[in-house]
């Protein structure tokens, strides 16, 4: 009896995470079914199982359709960008939580106030300072663009975690004879690695997926990312549903090989400040 | 080997309307161990940290071997410091832990693995050089803080409150290891705590420290006979030294004290000094260790008996505790007493105190009316 009333109190959590996982899961199965299949035979009948599986899509896409220069330039752009931002943000989070300086507070508000204003709102100012800058249309510019973006967010989580960091510590290593530098190099970064951690997989998510700058600031077809890749296939005319999907799954797959390895050390990293 | 000097050492932190530390003056002598206690807040870290290089100094001096520190980073100083947190750095082996310091410095490898060797064998930390700190006991993490300052052979040792995350049986221990490092080493020691036990037995002379004052400067029992003032009087002990209001009268060619009901002669104090306090009320202060249920023979004449209600027998084991309150006055006495004791509480007692060990105190200021003869 008890043991039935346990499951009866458990069954609407159950029931919401269910409906959850179908919400969430449902459209990726549905897209993973039909990355594997031609599109006449999704407009047949697009809730189809992939039956017989058409792999060959995927080498198609490759070769084809360019998602190989696609898939170079979003990793070109993202990895540098991601490790510009973590260098950049790491340094700027250690000052602002380790050091008392007249400005402290008002340096870290310009920086986090970054994160108030929407991406539409800075797009046309961006574009004019890249075009003057001879940015425009670069893989450099769109990655220094991204930078800009993801600072105050990175800043944010990082600063968080390394104010937590027992003073102690960085007093040693003075004693102990070591530069500002150093001691952010020795000392702050890898004991905040957690959060840095963190940091660069959200940065990579995020930006791996990210349309509006990419599509105003990048015309060449050499020169697009992924994201733009896959519209290509959205003609004013005709839609090749298949290819777009194939293309989802090639973009998808290194975010989820990244979340099924890091996935537990990113919810320590995201968690970390709120428990202690 | 190195004097380290306070001259005037003054310390105002950033939007603090009062100073922290003011113009501490202290002479640390070459191999000397000296404690700086006080209650938190006194200012005893801040001068450490002064002296370390961690802070800077609003006005005055430190200086080491002569040579004024006031601007010379805190890595330039060849000093090494010993945190309360033991700040070890989490990430990093106990090996690397006590090479860090060295590695900066520019000693070469073979040199650094040998002295690291040396001094975890010293400590008993072999068996832990691959470990890291999250993987050791407290005691084990205070020894390799320890070791990591012992390694670098530096001119100055300061210690932070170094024993007080650690029980009371590993800090006993902890304590004697500590100064028995200490002699054989004979560098220059500041030892920071606010445990009287601590500064009693491990110094060779105590600052004790109140209000970013220095309030006496002296070896351990010098300080502990004869405190400088009230305040001294009840840190230092355990339990403190009882204070009871009193007066000071001429008493044909000498003093005498009343208090509680009783007058006592005052034999101790030079007459000149306590000329000035005739007539006017005092603070009579007395260790529990210096009262008595019956006379020993050799408290023979300078003896008074006081009559007191027992508010508490408190049996200790070794000694016992009398919470006494006098009948006239009502004002609460500790005595240290022998174990072997019939009183019980609620009853009354004639307690006996030794009127040599008797100890006077201006009521105004607190200062100790009679300097030792």
């Amino acid at each position: 009896m008890r043991l039935w009333l346990g499951y009866l109190r458990r069954t609407p959590l159950v029931a919401f995470l269910l409906l959850y996982t179908v919400v969430t899961g449902g459209p990726f199965l549905w897209v993973a079914a039909m990355s594997l299949r031609t599109t006449p035979e999704i407009l047949d009948n697009p809730y189809a199982l992939p039956i017989p599986a058409h792999w060959d899509n995927f080498i198609d896409a490759w070769t084809t359709s360019r998602y190989g220069v696609y898939f170079l330039n979003s990793l070109i752009v993202v990895v540098s960008a991601v490790l510009l931002v973590t260098l950049i943000g790491a340094m700027a989070a250690h000052c602002l939580s380790r050091y008392r300086f007249r400005a402290n507070r008002l340096a870290r508000m310009i920086i986090l106030s970054g994160m108030i204003l929407p991406p539409q709102l800075m797009i046309l100012s961006l574009f004019q300072i890249l075009l003057q800058f001879g940015l425009y249309n670069t893989l450099a510019g769109l990655s220094i663009a991204y930078v800009a973006t993801q600072l105050a967010m990175t800043v944010y989580i990082l600063e968080g975690f390394f104010a937590q960091l027992p003073q102690d510590l960085f007093d040693a290593a003075r004693m102990d004879g070591y530069s500002d530098f150093e001691i952010f190099w020795r000392i702050t970064l890898p004991i905040g690695l957690p959060a840095v951690f963190t940091t660069v997989v959200l940065n990579f998510i995020i930006l791996w997926n990210e349309f509006l700058y990419a599509i105003v600031l990048i015309t060449e077809d050499d020169k697009r990312t992924l994201p733009l890749g896959i519209m290509h296939f959205m003609g004013s005319h005709q839609l090749d549903v298949g290819m777009i999907a194939t293309g989802l799954m090639i973009s998808m797959s290194p975010i989820i090989v990244l979340y099924a390895l890091f996935s537990e050390t990113l919810i320590k990293g995201m968690t970390a400040g709120a428990v202690r | 080997m190195a004097v380290v000097t306070l001259e005037r050492l003054s310390k105002r932190y950033e939007g603090a309307s009062d100073l922290a530390v003011k113009e501490v003056s202290l002479a640390v002598k070459d191999g000397e161990f000296m404690v700086l206690l006080g209650p938190s807040g006194c200012g005893k870290s801040s001068v450490l940290r002064m002296i370390a290089g961690l802070e800077s100094v609003s006005s005055g001096t430190v200086s080491i071997d002569g040579r004024v520190m006031n601007h010379v980073p805190a890595k330039d100083r060849d000093i090494a410091m010993v945190f309360q947190s033991y700040a070890l750095y989490p990430h990093m082996t106990v090996r690397e832990n006590l090479a860090f310091g060295l590695r900066r410095r520019a000693v070469a490898g073979a040199e650094i693995e040998r002295r690291v060797h040396q001094v975890a064998a010293k400590l008993g930390l072999t068996p832990f050089l691959g470990r890291k700190p999250h993987a050791l006991s407290g005691g084990q993490r205070q020894r390799v803080a320890l070791g990591r300052a012992i390694v670098r052979n530096p001119r100055v040792f300061l210690f932070d409150e170094p024993l007080s995350n650690l029980d009371a049986a590993l800090r006993a221990t902890t304590r004697n290891e500590l100064i028995k490092q200490q002699h054989e080493l004979g560098t220059t020691t500041i030892y920071v705590t606010h445990d009287q036990v601590e500064a009693m037995t491990m110094g060779d002379r105590i600052c004790i420290m109140n209000g970013g004052e220095t309030v006496q400067i002296g070896s351990p029992l010098e300080v502990y006979r004869n405190p400088a003032d009230t305040f001294v009087a009840r840190f230092l002990g355990s339990p403190p030294m009882n204070l009871i209001e009193a007066r000071l009268e001429r008493s044909g060619d000498g003093f005498a004290v009343q208090s509680a009901g009783i007058t006592v002669p005052i034999s101790r104090v030079p007459p000149q000094r306590l000329a000035a306090h005739a007539g006017r009320p005092v603070t009579l202060g007395i260790r529990p260790e210096d009262l008595y249920e019956r006379p020993p023979t050799e408290l023979a004449g300078r003896s008074a008996q006081l009559p007191a209600r027992i508010l508490a027998v408190e049996p200790l084991g070794a000694e016992t505790l009398l919470v006494l309150a006098t009948k006239a006055g009502n004002e609460e006495l500790i005595a240290r007493i022998g174990r072997e004791t019939l009183l019980r509480s609620g009853g009354e007692v004639m307690i006996v105190l030794d009127t040599a060990a008797i100890h006077l105190f201006d009521r105004d200021t607190g200062k100790a009316i009679a300097e030792p003869a």
